[in-house]
């Protein structure tokens, strides 16, 4: 992995950051999160690797807890892992200071949330200007670039609305095109329809479908799984731990092949930890050392399953519900939102 | 983006009217106050100083020192040397006299009116102009033939004769335990505002005011305490000053310092600094409740900082940086400030040029009383706005994105 050696200038923008470096869009390196609550330090994260391709679609699900926001977090480079790396296009965030990782996410990644957060008081013409305004980018540039995004989205014609004259799904439209401002490689995605009814959701969910399309790198954050269908891959987390990673479109056999190969590499980086984090271990709570515990029969199983026909790791979560909603989020003919 | 930015902080101030509307009050008061006290300040040393340049200003009295113990019949002066003083100092010495007033009843038919007399030389109409609306000044003639003539201003002859053309009237008057009757040869008007008519006791409407020759005022004994002079401002006044007071000493065989010397000058710069020092003290504790009003801001700028957690972090998410938030929040506080601060230099400047307007004087405000009130008033809000700034650049992204 290629790490830039950065020099800083003020306004100056560094080449890195205009640039698209690494086909790899997202690599994550043994990537461990802890929370330090004074009492007792929580795993967030357990050693997580990944890797997300410039041009996927990839939905990232897990209930509430799971690990999932922590993750998102570390994605949108709102926060910094406790260890390993997470290189966003090559550049090895891990190492930033806080207004570095500022101009990451400006020029890098492009947020969508699930309640919207567009500046209130503030046009939506002036929303989507943000993001340029803070890549300080001339006004006659940001006013034509956001006509054209909200254009993109069909709201050209609400450029002068404020975000409480706009209905939820138009904010979620006026969000998106001031995600894709500064035409970042990641657009990533935090429950983008959890606020939203169904026809304003699907609106959405179409709307990442065709940016993807286009070529866009879109992360979604999700614990539906009609809309985690919409994309191409969907990365499954239980207790801070990939849990599953499948693909949709692509083969069934090649997929579970490369989650074997990615899971027992993360075996063997699990077993080389530190000892901090063994001690770290000790301290965390029974539910977390249950979820240790299980841990290679988890993977005693995993190694079984990997001639299931499935296409995914049934039986590691040893319940029949997980065992369910693994069915439900494999693709299939009957599925409605396969596009 | 320092448009953007106070763009941004106009909206913020709209959004909460009243809210801003009291922040401001503070700097508004303050500022408010400031202005009025430092502008009748201005007003004052400005009226004083007209008042001093309506007396001239290169107006001198010279005198033996009252701190002199063995005073002598020659430290008075005589007409002889007041003459020998003008011959010697020839053009340098626009004007000069015996300084001699006195007050006394005019009595005409069945009328009597306290009358104040100044007895002036015949050009003293050169140094203190005046209208002469009826008749003639005194002349040269007056002066040295001591004739009991006399002009008087316009008020005091309605006063005495019922008309204000009084030329050729006469009027009996006792000067020095000397009855005798004096004519009116000529009328004048002074223009004076409200102020100097006070300063100068015009304002006393029931005391008659006339000029006579200065010589019937050193008479019987010719000796006389003071010179009154005004020298030409072409020259050095102190150095002239300096000169006039050696060869004084000198024709009277004693020390210059033995001299006492009052000039326009010393006494218009002593009142001038005196004035200045006062309104710049009351000025200086005015300036006080802009402190308060700063607080005011700051206490304002931490709640909206508060308030706005969620936007800070929705900014910071889409790549705002550290300082990025920090000049919005300053920027804000600034304008807040700043916006107080012309208000309030409208409103002082609205009421110092109502009481001017209200007393008949002009109101003096200085622009740079007003470049100093409104920079002062900006750099209040961002000395105020620097900690709720700091704290709202300093907010933790997640957290931020997160709060409720």
């Amino acid at each position: 992995m290629k790490t830039l050696s950065l020099t800083w200038k003020k306004r100056k923008i560094p080449s890195y950051l205009t640039e698209n470096v690494s086909e790899d869009l997202i690599v994550l390196e043994n990537l461990v999160k802890i929370y330090d609550t004074g009492l007792i330090k929580v795993l967030g994260l357990k050693k997580i690797n990944l890797t997300i391709k410039r041009g996927e679609f990839v939905a990232i699900m897990g209930k509430s807890g799971s690990g999932k926001s922590t993750l998102m977090n570390i994605l949108g480079c709102l926060d910094r892992p406790t260890l390993g790396h997470y290189y966003l296009d090559g550049i090895d965030t891990a190492s930033m200071n806080p207004n570095e990782l500022s101009e990451i996410r400006n020029f890098k990644i492009g947020f969508v949330f699930q309640s919207f957060n567009l500046i209130s008081r503030t046009s939506a013409l002036k929303n989507v200007e943000l993001p340029m305004t803070y890549a300080k980018k001339g006004k006659k540039e940001r006013r034509e670039r956001a006509m054209e995004l909200l254009k993109r989205v069909g709201l050209e014609s609400r450029a002068d609305h404020m975000p409480n004259e706009l209905s939820g799904g138009q904010r979620q439209r006026v969000a998106i095109a001031r995600a894709l401002a500064n035409e970042p490689p990641l657009i990533l995605a935090d429950e983008p329809t959890g606020n939203l009814d169904t026809a304003a959701s699907e609106e959405i969910m179409q709307l990442f479908s065709d940016l993807h399309k286009e070529g866009a790198t879109v992360v979604v954050v999700t614990h539906e799984e009609n809309i985690a269908a919409f994309t191409d891959r969907i990365v499954r987390f239980q207790d801070g731990v990939i849990i599953s990673d499948t693909y949709r479109k692509k083969e069934d056999g090649e997929r579970s092949l490369q989650t074997a190969q990615t899971e027992q590499l993360a075996e063997e980086l699990w077993a080389a930890r530190p000892d901090g984090l063994r001690e770290g271990e000790a301290a965390r709570p029974d539910g977390l050392r249950e979820g240790k515990a299980a841990r290679p029969d988890d993977l005693r199983e995993r190694e079984a399953a990997k001639t299931d026909h499935m296409g995914m790791p049934a039986g590691i979560a040893g319940t029949d519900d997980l065992r369910e909603q693994g069915r439900d989020s494999r693709p299939g003919k009957e599925d409605p939102h396969v596009v | 983006m320092l448009f953007e930015n106070m763009a941004m902080a106009f909206s913020a101030i709209r959004a909460n009217k009243m809210r801003s509307f009291l922040t401001m009050l503070g700097i508004i008061i303050g500022i408010g106050s400031v202005i009025s006290i430092v502008s009748i300040g201005d007003t004052m040393r400005s009226l004083f100083s007209d008042l001093y340049k309506n007396v001239g200003i290169t107006q001198a009295y010279i005198s033996i020192g009252y701190w002199v113990d063995d005073v002598r019949q020659s430290d008075y002066f005589t007409l002889d040397e007041l003459e020998r003083v003008k011959e010697i100092f020839g053009d340098d010495i626009t004007y000069i006299d015996s300084s001699a007033a006195t007050s006394a009843e005019a009595i005409y038919k069945r009328t009597t009116v306290n009358f104040d007399y100044t007895g002036v030389d015949y050009n003293y109409i050169d140094v203190q102009p005046v209208d002469i609306v009826y008749g003639r000044y005194l002349n040269e003639g007056d002066i040295l033939g001591r004739r009991k003539n006399v002009v008087m201003d316009v008020d005091s002859a309605q006063m005495l004769f019922g008309e204000e053309n009084a030329v050729g009237k006469t009027f009996r008057t006792t000067i020095y335990g000397d009855t005798d009757t004096y004519t009116v040869v000529g009328v004048y008007k002074e223009e004076m505002n409200a102020f100097q008519a006070l300063m100068m006791g015009g304002g006393a409407k029931d005391r008659g005011s006339a000029f006579i020759p200065y010589t019937i005022l050193t008479w019987p004994n010719d000796y006389f305490y003071y010179l009154r002079l005004y020298a030409s401002e072409d020259i050095d006044f102190s150095q002239f000053m300096t000169k006039l007071t050696a060869y004084v000493a000198k024709s009277k065989g004693r020390d210059p310092a033995d001299f006492r010397t009052v000039t326009a000058m010393d006494e218009m710069t002593q009142v001038d600094s005196m004035m200045g020092g006062l309104s710049a003290a009351v000025g200086g504790i005015a300036a006080i409740s802009l402190l308060v009003g700063g607080i005011g801001i700051m206490n304002i700028m931490l709640v909206s900082v508060t308030e706005r957690t969620r936007e800070i972090g929705i900014r910071k998410s889409l790549g705002a940086k550290t300082r990025d938030i920090m000049i919005q929040f300053l920027t804000e506080s600034a304008i807040l400030s700043a916006c107080g601060g012309i208000i309030g230099i409208l409103i002082g400047v609205g009421l110092v040029s109502l009481g001017g307007m209200a007393l008949g004087v002009g109101a003096v405000v200085k622009p740079g009383v007003i470049i100093m009130a409104v920079s002062f008033s900006a750099l209040v809000g961002i000395f105020f706005g620097i900690y709720p700034a700091s704290k709202a650049a300093k907010a933790d992204p997640i957290d931020a994105l997160r709060y409720e």
